[in-house]
């Protein structure tokens, strides 16, 4: 388990980090969101322990961070770096090692590895020929070789096609079921609602919201309504019941963010009535609206 | 397997295998062989610009001259005549492919010289002593050879630190102490800059990021300097190497008694003087390597590598003139004293060592004090290292660096 507690960092007169706690369980894949500068670089780096907090706690299954647990880590910075004239095998290689792999075993991992990431073939290339995507495919390959116990993922989804950006959800996924525990952020929120159990969401290096999706969603005061048609008769139907305006997404569906304790049987039983109803669709909030609310910058639940 | 360790073969192999190494290694290759052929060549240049002479006179006095200027190899006849044309012309000498027209006479009842030659400042009195016997003759009656005779002083030269057994070899410790810092020097400078653009590479290329994240920056730092400090002591043997075997081309063409360095080199170099100029050699790399490593982890921009780069060269440029000073003067005060100041000692010791006979105690003190150094830099630009690769945008004020070395 990961327990970030009260941590506090400035860079002069910056206060990158000014009172951040969270507690990662074992063996969960835990999404850390906030805007740009909110400090969720900042906090990665002290959790791997590229610079120590001013103040406050970070301990890894009960005890505070040292050399050894750290090279059971694995991380995946946001800045892809490679060394553009390695082989790729001989790149992966050397990050197994240095996470403590011996030269064979690191090899045999590398070459399973790069088929699982569909990159077989790419074994003697450097890794400056390589596309973008596959860069990263190689970077994350580094980064997990050693079968880390805790992944710190920083935008792993950044810059990546769908396809790309599936394959290393894939991987995600199958690194979750062995056990390991995955720290994660990225501004891609279908993604990171898919993959994560559980969030904490930061802005201005201070804690806004943290749970699961269920919990975010119970605190969540809206729930969005979608009706299909778009009747003026449906509209003044909702209007009756005292509903705010509705906004047009782009299926051309109307949208209504009612109260979470709204009367939802009477709004269907009123639609109905104005007219030939086709869709009448109680969601629940995404972790996008859910996001946006936590920081304040808007809070309709689309 | 260590942290060091995977970080020094990792970047053996990784320079090992990039074309940049195997190019300099095989232009210094390059570069030796023709530095071997170059004195064969130059000689044959100065030869043909300066020594050839056409020498009139009469015949028996032309015979006598050029005899004795041969003998001491000041001049080679190439044309014997009676006379000079009236008008002495360039396209005259270069039919002949000679540098001047002497025209030898007896005036007065001593030599007198018409020159003629394509080079004014080509000519001086040094040259012509060889004609000072058949002058004095001319003047006196005493045969030359009674002068050439009373020319000649005995002399004996006695080593009084037991360093060197003749003139000879101390004269060649002298030039074999020169070039083996100028290697040093070289492999520095050449060392520092490709530091400097490694170190400034893994930073804008982020990799630098999940390096400190795995490993400590200290152990990053030794293994990345260790390795090419390594690397450059091998590329230096070979090129030491192909110079040894190429010294027979170097030596054939200047008609001299030795037939190869390598022959003239063993008596004259110790093992204790290999093993200081190994040790010195890593030591001085390690030194200035590690504070360039430290320096490049402040820079955002492998452009910004310039600003940073020249100061940091003025210690090595300072050490190699104070080590020119040490050739001459291996044992003044302020020369042993630099023999001991980090960073400038690399290079002072090893030219003492090479030319004279330094005390055990000295050697040792001054391994001692740049061990110690090498200790301290790794320390201190650990640290640096540390922060600096993380740090991006402007320069760090020198405050903020010694915050930093307080941390």
């Amino acid at each position: 388990m990961l327990v970030v507690d009260h941590v506090k960092r400035s860079f002069g007169s910056i206060k990158a980090v000014r009172d951040i706690g969270f507690t990662c369980p074992a063996g969960t894949v835990f999404g850390l969101l906030g805007p740009n500068g909110a400090g969720k670089t900042t906090m990665m780096r002290m959790i791997l322990g590229i610079f120590p907090p001013d103040s406050g706690t970070i301990t890894w299954q009960g005890r505070p961070i040292d050399r050894n647990a750290r090279r059971r880590f694995g991380y995946l910075p946001e800045e892809r770096g490679l060394y553009g004239k390695m082989r790729v095998l001989d790149h992966i290689v050397y990050f197994g090692r240095l996470h403590g792999l011996d030269e064979f075993d690191a090899r045999d991992r590398a070459v399973v590895w790069l088929k699982t990431l569909g990159l077989e073939g790419n074994e003697k290339r450097a890794c400056g020929e390589l596309s973008k995507g596959n860069q990263q495919k190689v970077q994350l390959a580094c980064a997990i070789l050693h079968e880390p116990d805790l992944l710190i993922l920083d935008e792993p989804f950044s810059g990546l096609d769908p396809v790309n950006a599936e394959v290393i959800l894939d991987c995600i996924r199958l690194l979750a079921s062995r056990g390991t525990t995955l720290l994660l952020s990225s501004h891609q929120m279908w993604q990171i609602e898919n993959a994560c159990s559980a969030f904490t969401i930061i802005g201005a290096g201070e804690v806004r919201a943290a749970g699961t999706l269920a919990e975010l969603r119970a605190g969540f005061p809206t729930r969005p309504v979608r009706v299909v048609p778009d009747l003026p008769a449906i509209r003044a139907a909702f209007a009756s019941c005292g509903a705010p305006e509705p906004h047009v997404d782009a299926g051309g569906a109307l949208v209504y963010d009612l109260p979470v304790d709204a009367d939802f049987g009477r709004l269907l039983r009123y639609a109905v009535a104005a007219g030939p109803l086709e869709t009448f669709q109680r969601e629940e909030p995404s972790l996008n609206a859910i996001y946006m609310r936590a920081l304040g910058t808007r809070e309709t639940a689309a | 397997m260590n942290e060091v360790a995977i970080v020094f073969s990792a970047e053996i192999m990784r320079k090992l295998r990039s074309r940049v190494f195997i190019v300099a290694t095989l232009l210094g290759i390059f570069a030796i062989a023709a530095l071997s052929y170059a004195p064969r060549m130059i000689e044959g240049m100065i030869r043909s610009s300066t020594d050839n002479i056409v020498l009139a006179g009469p015949a028996q006095l032309r015979e006598r001259a050029a005899t004795l200027m041969q003998e001491r190899k000041d001049f080679r006849v190439i044309a014997s005549v009676d006379h000079l044309p009236p008008y002495v012309t360039a396209k005259y000498l270069d039919g002949l492919h000679a540098a001047a027209g002497i025209a030898i006479a007896v005036e007065g009842g001593r030599l007198h010289l018409d020159i003629y030659p394509r080079d004014l400042a080509a000519f001086n009195d040094v040259q012509f002593r060889s004609l000072v016997p058949l002058n004095e003759e001319l003047a006196t009656g005493v045969p030359a050879s009674r002068f050439a005779a009373a020319s000649r002083i005995e002399r004996s030269v006695h080593p009084i630190d037991a360093k060197f057994a003749d003139a000879g070899s101390a004269t060649f410790a002298h030039g074999i102490a020169f070039g083996l810092i100028f290697i040093l020097y070289l492999a520095i400078i050449m060392g520092s800059q490709g530091m400097m653009a490694a170190v400034a590479e893994e930073k804008t290329s982020r990799i630098a990021e999940i390096l400190v994240a795995t490993i400590s920056p200290v152990s990053l730092l030794t293994g990345k300097v260790l390795a090419a400090a390594t690397l450059a002591l091998a590329q230096v043997g070979i090129w030491l190497a192909s110079g040894l075997l190429l010294s027979p081309l170097a030596l054939s063409g200047l008609e001299r008694n030795a037939t190869s360095v390598a022959a003239v080199a063993a008596p004259t170099i110790q093992p204790t003087e290999i093993i200081a100029f190994v040790l010195f050699f890593l030591l001085g790399y390690l030194e200035f390597s590690i504070v360039n490593a430290a320096a490049a982890s402040l820079v955002s921009r492998t452009e910004d590598l310039g600003s940073i780069s020249a100061p940091l060269l003025m210690p090595v440029i300072g050490a190699f003139l104070i080590a020119q000073f040490a050739i001459v003067q291996p044992n003044a005060p302020w020369v042993v004293a630099f023999s001991f100041t980090p960073f400038i000692s690399p290079f002072v010791m090893f030219t003492r060592i090479a030319v004279t006979a330094v005390p055990l105690w000295q050697m040792a003190l001054a391994v001692g004090v740049n061990a110690l150094t090498v200790a301290i830099a790794f320390y201190a630009a650990g640290k640096i290292y540390r922060v600096g690769m993380l740090l991006y945008g402007k320069l760090p004020s020198p405050k903020q660096i010694i915050a930093t070395l307080r941390a």
